[in-house]
């Protein structure tokens, strides 16, 4: 019989309910305890009218009420909406506003807040988690689980009922929130904890954002066996998170590019003890091969498993099984199971191994489409199939390699960048007359953003003075870091810019 | 030019993008403030690393010693003391 992800979960809290599930900075939870919070404040959502369907905007760090919350909204039949904490006010009003999300949650109400309930339409039930800044007609997280009285409420879910929402760009004219269901979720979770062979004996510092589909998927596989997850919501200091992982005896560790290459470059792995690191996994983008032999010389006897995938397909893709890391160099591996993998060419005909292609997708992992854009959902997902805008080839043994992006969209980190979004705004420059915005590549990151300006006649603007413009309009991981200034931009004969000059 | 006032303009110049002195104050907490992320943390390192000739050990990359003005001038005494 299908049930949801909650239902699951439920489950496991009954199953391991004196085993901690969350381990935080100043406090921990146990399933039972987490249980309990979450029944609380799911009555509490649904005596204040939150019902099946309605969205509700998350936008805070990493914490034990961050799970609560999600796991609430899950459960009273909503649509939680995990917003990107770095994002700036603007970018969470044009998500709050496209979701049409009834209720926000933030760590600390600012005044920004109020200024963006005031500015929609609709009704929006602002939620705190800290009691400073409260002001009128909001709520204090804390009080939301006071409505408990020993009644349990629970929603009737079925599998393609929506469960969460991820915006993966935040320009105003297309926003794309990937619409995941529960069957997606679920099914996608279950071929994870298969290949990594997660049981309740499993922990994790978990210093990826919740927001990000990777970040989910680590917090909801560990939780659906009945592991642990230590939070760790800074990966400034690194050694942090590895003194975390000897205090606790962890076995997991999951990272991007950038979170390997600090590790490796500021971090002596001798100085700690790290003979519990069971595994490691990397994904959301290309970690160069030579960082991958040095880890493997650091990590001696932990597994070291690469993987790819989206957050249109719930997280993940593919995997390469850590006994092929050496055999198969720069492969991002098989498709996990229920994931159908395919290189098509430009007319949409599949390819032969070898030959290279765009990396189509098809599984109970896809999403169900972009919330309320139903052009790029058409544009995305063909016939069942997801174009990942990914380019790449599959060998003979059906190992896939990939070999670039497709679209124009710039990759720092985990945040996917839209050029046209950062030109928009530099275009209200008043001194600059042209502007183009590429991505370059960036051993730390894969990609930093570089923009290109060709300034008005006679004017003056430096670099910094570009920079502060765009910090007062963009998220910090939005500014470019490099401005280049030019005559002229490189253009073809029907005046489309030679972005590809630029890089 | 003093190592203070060295860090001070590092940080306004390549992080809030202003020379206005105002807009930082000496026990902000680059972290908590949002001033910079992991990357800009391992470019203060590379920065401090070049320009006082000093090696930050992997033991030393905690906030006490980098999370503020105060806190890497502070750190800066200890290691060339």
């Amino acid at each position: 019989m299908d049930i949801s992800f909650i239902d699951h979960f439920y489950r496991v809290c009954n199953q391991y309910p004196d085993k901690q599930a969350i381990v935080d900075v100043d406090r921990s939870i146990s399933y039972s305890d987490l249980k309990t919070e979450i029944e609380n404040c799911t009555l509490g959502l649904h005596k204040r009218g939150v019902k099946k369907g309605d969205r509700v905007s998350i936008y805070m760090d990493n914490s034990i009420e961050f799970v609560i919350i999600l796991y609430s909204i899950m459960s009273v039949g909503g649509v939680a909406v995990m917003l990107n904490s770095a994002a700036n006010f603007s970018d969470v009003e044009n998500w709050v506003k496209h979701s049409g999300s009834s209720w926000l949650f933030v760590k600390k109400l600012q005044e920004e807040f109020f200024a963006i309930r005031d500015n929609l339409t609709s009704d929006l039930q602002l939620v705190s988690l800290e009691v400073s800044g409260i002001g009128l007609d909001t709520l204090v997280f804390s009080d939301l689980l006071k409505e408990a009285n020993g009644d349990v409420y629970k929603e009737n879910i079925a599998p393609d009922d929506a469960a969460v929402i991820i915006y993966t760009s935040g320009t105003t004219g297309d926003p794309k929130g990937v619409t995941l269901t529960h069957k997606n979720l679920l099914s996608n979770y279950k071929a994870i904890v298969r290949y990594l062979e997660l049981t309740s004996n499993d922990s994790i510092v978990c210093v990826l954002p919740f927001y990000y589909s990777y970040g989910s998927s680590v917090l909801n596989t560990h939780l659906m066996v009945g592991g642990t997850v230590i939070l760790e919501n800074n990966f400034m200091y690194p050694s942090l998170s590895m003194q975390k992982i000897e205090k606790y005896g962890v076995t997991g560790f999951s990272g991007v590019p950038s979170t390997f290459i600090l590790l490796l470059k500021k971090v002596n792995f001798n100085d700690y003890d790290l003979s519990t690191l069971r595994y490691v996994t990397q994904a959301g983008g290309a970690l160069p091969v030579t960082y991958i032999d040095q880890l493997q010389q650091a990590l001696v006897n932990s597994k070291i498993i690469i993987m790819y995938g989206q957050t249109e397909a719930s997280a993940r893709l593919t995997y390469l099984p850590p006994e092929k890391l050496t055999k198969k160099i720069g492969s991002v591996g098989i498709a996990i199971d229920g994931v159908s993998i395919q290189i098509r060419n430009e007319n949409g005909m599949s390819v032969d191994p070898g030959e290279t292609g765009e990396v189509y997708a098809s599984g109970e992992n896809i999403m169900s489409g972009y919330w309320e854009n139903n052009e790029a959902t058409e544009k995305t997902i063909v016939n069942g199939w997801l174009k990942t805008g990914d380019l790449g080839y599959v060998d003979k043994d059906g190992y896939l390699y990939l070999e670039g992006r497709k679209s124009e969209m710039i990759k720092v980190g985990g945040n996917r960048i839209a050029p046209g979004e950062i030109e928009e705004v530099l275009s209200e420059i008043d001194n600059i007359s042209e502007v183009a915005v590429v991505g370059i590549s960036d051993e730390l990151l894969g990609q930093i953003i570089k923009a290109v300006v060709v300034l008005s006649d006679g004017a003056e603007l430096n670099a910094m003075q570009i920079k502060a413009y765009c910090k007062s309009k963009l998220a910090t991981y939005k500014i470019p870091k490099y401005i280049e200034f030019v005559d002229s931009l490189p253009k073809t004969a029907s005046g489309k810019i030679k972005r590809f000059k630029l890089v | 030019m003093s190592a203070e006032m060295e860090l001070r303009s590092y940080v306004l110049e390549n992080y809030l993008f202003t020379d206005d002195q105002s807009q930082l104050n000496n026990e902000d907490s680059f972290m908590d403030k949002g001033i910079v992320d992991s990357t800009g943390i391992l470019e203060i390192i590379t920065f401090i690393e070049d320009e006082y000739d000093i090696s930050v050990e992997d033991s030393e990359m905690i906030p006490e010693n980098l999370d503020s003005i105060n806190n890497l001038v502070k750190y800066l005494e200890k290691k060339k003391a």
